[in-house]
């Protein structure tokens, strides 16, 4: 039976005269996992977020056709009426919070949606329950990890009770563990209650063994529709980057100068240590990936390589110039034109913004107003912006959150083209990102301890 | 204490300031409150230097504005428009009582933000649920802001952008202002789709007042009666 039907949907939003999505026809049955994939910038947010009434109602723009969910016509209905049939979980926890405490967030939607009052606490710890958070029902929600949180999100959308599940890249901030175990949470209770749900993944390896069918998603239509199977021979064909297995760099070049190293490194945060005698070398010409899970002191490390944070214990020695790539960098740009913002670090010399711009292949966007860019092209900007100043040590953080595989592929074989110029360090929860694009990688454990060079 | 009579506590301070006559009375409950906020958090210091330095500002400039007494300190030139400069001390005293009272406003405001729980005063609220609610996510933007403030200069240094001067740390607010912009919205769009907004909601049931409580209420009402009589 369809929980929702799509039929004939063209969307475009205010501004651009390009259609988000173009003419989509989808049904959705109860109990199936849909795995969206596409490019960033494809349509599978818009798509998502028409499901729901949030397009057209939350986001304006133009809108042709018809989506249905249990019966009810979206443009009809408002999302806040749409709300307990379907329920959503987005791409950033901390941004989706309304309460302070883990059980008034996951009630918030019961309260909303006018649950009975003396149903309420039951369902709220039920939905606790099913995800084995439980014990985190009294703590403030800003304590938690990103794991817990997403899972406190997840709690929130399932005490709805809803017919369709919508999860928008629910695990962009999880390490493989954390996310396999949100995206197993997710399927059972696909399985086990007969909910629909639909799952857009930029790591598809994971998701396509919980899916059962596959729709990619690309320049606003549905260009495949398959059970799994079938999806991935298509992926095969078309789109190698989603389902390929990514080949370690060859021909590296024999590592030069040491360019950082810590000794015994240490860093707490208010007496909580995150890195406890670390020991790091970093040379000229090689990248090394940092791997581990989410609170093992891997972004420490990387600010005590890169001069952010310096030791409170033991020593660190750095030669030359580093620069960093903090997370969510597209948000960080303080100038309105790209080349100023690149041109800030550098004394304004335009001649090397340009250069580093047009490295990133941004030469176009010289003039254009950081906020206007596209997300993936903010980060590129970003990495323009860290590149100009030519540093010796270059530092990345978790620089593929958000990007898609192709994307991945082209930001690895253009490190490894500069890789010879410094020295690189890449703090990643994407092991296929990190295999393709390091020469050595380090792995920690839950407390900054090597667990594998 | 329930949420409920703790503002009422505070409000009754808040008003208690605002009624007092006496200097002395404000400093002390300017020090409790102090007291009461450092206590609460380790960045309770943002608020208390701000209010600091807000008052500090109302103190020095009042001198100047008003025209009070016949016990000058200090007389100075005759400036066009302004007229002859001069403080007196009875100016200072009414300085020092603007800067305590606007202290006293502040400090309640911090204590407010950092020790109560603002789920549970959410969950009690019989009506104005949806003021309550934005008063509740507003209370939430100084420490937001405070952390992208942050985040921004550290990004800035990542760089090898120093973040000194004013016209560094000017240029930071527009990003400060679009990122809060682009969080208000997520949020928005988050809060529409779990069906905020659609009447007829119901909530968790509000656990009853215990006697704390109702001593709270009691003290408050005791306190703004002080406020009046006494302070």
């Amino acid at each position: 039976m369809a929980v929702a039907r799509v039929d004939g949907l063209s969307f475009t939003y205010p501004g651009p005269a390009r259609p988000a999505l173009a003419d989509v026809s989808l049904e959705f049955e109860a109990g199936e996992v849909v795995l969206v994939l596409g490019p960033s910038g494809s349509g599978k947010s818009t798509l998502l977020r028409a499901l729901g009434g949030l397009v057209p109602h939350f986001h304006g723009g133009t809108f042709a056709g018809r989506v249905e969910l249990g019966g009810a016509d979206t443009r009809r209905h408002r999302p806040s009426e749409l709300a307990g049939a379907i329920a959503y979980v987005f791409q950033d926890p901390e941004e989706q919070l309304v309460r302070e405490r883990v059980d008034g967030e996951v009630a918030f939607g019961l309260e909303n949606t006018g649950a009975p009052a003396n149903a309420i606490r039951a369902r709220t710890h039920a939905a606790l329950d099913a995800l084995g958070v439980a014990h985190l029902a009294g703590r403030r929600v800003h304590d938690l990890s990103g794991g817990e949180l997403q899972r406190v999100c997840l709690a929130g959308a399932l005490a709805l009770e809803p017919t369709l599940l919508v999860l928008d890249e629910p695990t962009s901030q999880l390490d493989p563990d954390a996310a396999g175990e949100l995206l197993d949470l997710a399927t059972r209770q696909a399985h086990d209650h007969g909910l629909a749900v639909v799952l857009s993944e930029q790591r598809p390896a994971n998701a396509l063994e919980h899916a059962d069918r596959v729709l990619f998603v690309d320049g606003g239509r549905v260009v495949c529709d398959a059970r799994v199977e079938d999806a991935v021979a298509w992926l095969e064909r078309h789109r190698p980057a989603y389902v390929a297995n990514p080949e370690p760099p060859s021909g590296s070049p024999s590592p030069g100068d040491v360019v950082c190293s810590l000794r015994a490194a240490s860093y707490a945060y208010r007496d909580v240590p995150a890195v406890d005698g670390f020991d790091l070398e970093l040379r000229s010409g090689e990248i090394v990936a940092l791997l581990g899970p989410n609170g093992s002191g891997k972004t420490t490390i990387a600010k005590l390589c890169a001069g952010l944070l310096e030791p409170q214990r033991g020593t660190v020695t750095r030669r030359g110039r580093a620069t960093m790539l903090l997370q969510d960098a597209g948000r960080h740009s303080v100038r309105d034109r790209a080349e100023d913002e690149v041109a800030l670090a550098i004394r304004g010399d335009r001649r090397r913004a340009r250069a580093a711009l047009e490295s990133v292949g941004l030469g176009s966007a010289v003039e254009r107003h950081p906020h206007d860019l596209s997300s993936g092209e903010r980060e590129r900007l970003a990495l323009a912006a860290v590149l100009a100043p030519e540093p010796d040590l270059l530092v990345l953080d978790e620089p593929t959150k958000g990007a898609d595989p192709e994307r991945k592929q082209a930001l690895a074989a253009f490190l490894r083209a500069q890789a010879h110029e410094r020295a690189t360090l890449v703090v990643t929860h994407d092991l296929g990102f990190a295999h393709a694009v390091a020469d050595r990688r380090i792995e920690l454990g839950a407390a900054a301890e090597l667990v594998h060079a | 204490m329930s949420p409920g009579p703790a503002l009422a506590l505070l409000g009754a301070v808040v008003a208690a300031a605002l009624l007092a006559t006496h200097t002395a009375s404000l400093a002390v409950i300017v020090v409790v409150l102090t007291v009461v906020a450092v206590r609460a958090a380790r960045h309770a210091w943002v608020y208390v230097a701000g209010i600091a330095f807000s008052a500090a500002t109302i103190f020095v400039i009042t001198p100047f504005v008003e025209t009070l007494g016949s016990h000058p300190i200090w007389t100075g030139p005759i400036v066009p428009v302004v007229g002859e400069l001069d403080v007196t001390r009875e100016e200072l005293w009414s300085g020092a009582h603007g800067a305590l009272r606007f202290a006293a406003v502040g400090l309640a405001f911090a204590v407010y933000a950092l020790v109560l729980d603002h789920d549970r005063l959410l969950e009690g609220t019989r009506f104005a649920r949806r003021f309550v609610l934005t008063v509740v996510l507003a209370t939430r933007l100084a420490p937001t802001l405070d952390r992208d403030a942050r985040a921004l200069a550290e990004a800035m240094r990542a760089r090898g952008i120093e973040v000194r001067g004013v016209r560094t740390r000017t240029r930071l607010l527009s990003p400060l202002l679009a990122g809060s912009l682009e969080r208000a919205l997520n949020l928005a769009e988050a809060m529409e789709a779990r069906g905020y907004g659609r009447g007829a909601t119901t909530r968790l049931p509000r656990a009853s007042w215990s006697n704390a409580d109702r001593a709270a209420v009691a003290f408050a009402a005791a306190v703004v009666a002080l406020g009046v009589l006494w302070l």
